[in-house]
């Protein structure tokens, strides 16, 4: 028993993971109509500039603000140098998603070079270690915890109750009404790539802190799983994304302790497939974030 | 085309279109079409289906790229400005479909209606568009894609008027509506922004509602202008409903449907 016990806390860390990761996915998604499939690759990115900051000795939570920032600002130039460009040519989404291929692959091969292909850690893996009942866990694993639950937090205020963030909702809804009603739509796709851009920074970093060890060849696995939790949850709805990772995240984990956790991956997409045959909307298409509430 | 003389003038148009020509591949939808509108007057555009009446709405209001001719707005050029600029200029556009941010509350779709505005004053324009729109007032919490169809339309033209527009453009605001909800439209509402000095512009399948509200009429066909004029005039030419007839589709100043509905 003590054994899931353990386990539902691991699972508690690995859903606050995916969560940073998938939220910023499905938010490009909803908002500006992109599937970005360079978004793991911009995630290992970000967790390596974490890395060279924290290499220089300064903290990994500074050195995790350093990869947000970058995970921002390399996230808006891709867009409005590359996807922009090629959607302003009405390019169809199909080819959207093999242009994100492409920056995917370019992102990972200009990387190699400058990082290698060996496995890196962060200086401080672990933290010390706390005790609630059974549940164990790391200082780290419990900051981790606490950043997601602000994250989603702060999410779930800006769209709600800032005038920004309902822009954004109106954005994803309906573009075209929303530039005729004023609102500089050009401008609100911008700040959301800025903003997802962090979450992916940001998520990217924690995914490094959480596997202990990454490399390059980590990204594909993180978008992966970014992209279960989003589809399962509703492709473009914040709130499907955050449901979608709590399941994906605690049952990976506790099938981790009743199984095998060889089979983690294997579970998750055993998961997404039940989901998509009986609710190919996903989980909270109809009521997620960019929606009304009730 | 065919022009009617005017027996009394028309007021100084607020919003003019000077022969422009637009459409969505090389071939333009609408060629040639030259449309004025000014304070306190309501102009109806009408006309068969596939006319380009829609269209020529889309390009007034920078949603499509006007291939000739220009746009004027007061002494103003506004030729393919862009959308967000014309809302910021005093003109509300109100779309045929998807007129309304779906997922949104009213509240919200009222709020974003007033998203130049600063924030002061949203409150208070939101009060505003409830004295004209009262049914709108208990629903301000409901997702909008949940409301009614007239719910709806209410929405849509009070998301407009968050910005106080001096321009109203309207695509077939009656569309979907039932006919009793389409005729109080018409008179009650659209009839109002108008005898509140807003110039109205809109397009109505409706032609005999559209005359009957409407100070001057402009006949579309095949993506130029048939005939213009006060609707008195139109209807007292001989050959008006010829010329509606010669259209093809359809002959909207005898709709069947609404001549059963105005009977009872």
């Amino acid at each position: 028993m003590s054994l899931f016990v353990a386990a539902f806390g691991f699972g508690l860390v690995s859903m606050s993971v995916i969560a940073l990761a998938a939220v910023g996915f499905t938010m490009q998604f909803g908002i500006t109509n992109m599937i970005n499939l360079a978004y793991g690759e911009v995630m290992i990115a970000s967790a390596y500039v974490a890395y060279y900051i924290d290499q220089t000795g300064i903290s990994i939570w500074v050195a995790m603000i350093g990869g947000a920032i970058f995970g921002a600002v390399f996230s808006f130039l891709i867009n409005r140098f590359i996807y922009a460009p090629f959607m302003r040519k009405g390019t169809a989404n199909l080819g959207m998603v093999i242009v994100s291929l492409a920056v995917s692959l370019m992102i990972a091969n200009l990387l190699l070079p400058i990082v290698g292909y060996y496995s890196v850690s962060y200086r401080e893996r672990f933290g010390s270690i706390v005790r609630l009942g059974s549940v164990v866990l790391t200082v780290n694993q419990m900051l981790i915890i606490a950043l997601a639950v602000v994250v989603m937090l702060a999410i779930h205020a800006l769209l709600r109750y800032t005038r920004l963030g309902k822009a954004m909702r109106a954005t994803a809804a309906n573009p075209t009404l929303a530039r005729s009603s004023g609102i500089p739509t050009q401008r609100v796709i911008d700040i959301v790539w800025l903003i997802t851009g962090a979450l992916c920074g940001l998520a990217g970093t924690v995914a490094g802190l959480d596997s202990e060890t990454f490399a390059i060849a980590s990204g594909a696995g993180f978008l992966i799983t970014a992209l279960a939790a989003a589809v399962l949850g509703g492709a473009g709805q914040p709130y499907g994304a955050m449901v979608g990772a709590v399941v994906i995240g605690m049952v990976t984990e506790l099938s981790a302790a009743a199984w095998s956790p060889d089979y983690k991956q294997v579970v998750a997409f055993g998961i997404l497939v039940v989901v998509m045959v009986l609710r190919p909307q996903g989980l909270l298409a109809k009521r997620g974030a960019l929606a009304a509430a009730g | 085309m065919d022009r009617q003389p005017a027996t009394e003038a028309r007021p100084a148009p607020s919003l003019r279109a000077e022969g422009i020509s637009a459409g969505y591949g090389a071939v333009p939808v609408i060629r040639d079409i030259s449309i004025a509108v000014g304070p306190s007057e309501i102009v109806a555009i009408i006309g068969p289906n596939g006319a380009g009446k829609s269209t020529l709405l889309k390009s007034l209001v920078g949603i499509l790229r006007v291939t000739s001719g220009r746009v004027m707005l007061g002494e103003d050029e506004v030729t393919n400005r862009p959308p967000e600029e014309l809302a910021r200029r005093g003109v509300g556009y109100v779309p045929q479909v998807n007129d309304i941010f779906e997922p949104l509350s009213v509240l919200e779709n009222l709020e974003m209606g007033g998203y130049l505005l600063p924030s002061n004053r949203i409150r208070p324009g939101v009060e505003r568009v409830t004295q004209i729109f009262p049914a709108l007032a208990a629903l301000l919490k409901r997702r909008a894609d949940k409301l009614s169809g007239g719910e709806r339309k209410m929405l849509a033209i009070g998301r407009v008027l968050m910005l106080d527009p001096k321009v109203m453009i309207l695509d077939e605001p009656t569309a979907n509506l039932s006919p009793k909800l389409a005729d109080s439209l018409l008179r009650e509402h659209v009839t109002r922004l108008a005898a509140a000095g807003k110039a109205v512009l809109l397009v109505e399948q409706r032609a005999r509602a559209a005359m009957q509200v409407a100070q001057w009429i402009c006949v579309l066909v095949s993506g130029s202008t048939r005939l213009e004029g006060r609707p008195n005039d139109l209807l007292r030419r001989q050959d008006f409903e010829e010329l509606f007839l010669g259209a093809g589709t359809r002959n909207p100043v005898n709709d069947k449907q609404e001549e059963a509905d105005e009977d009872t």
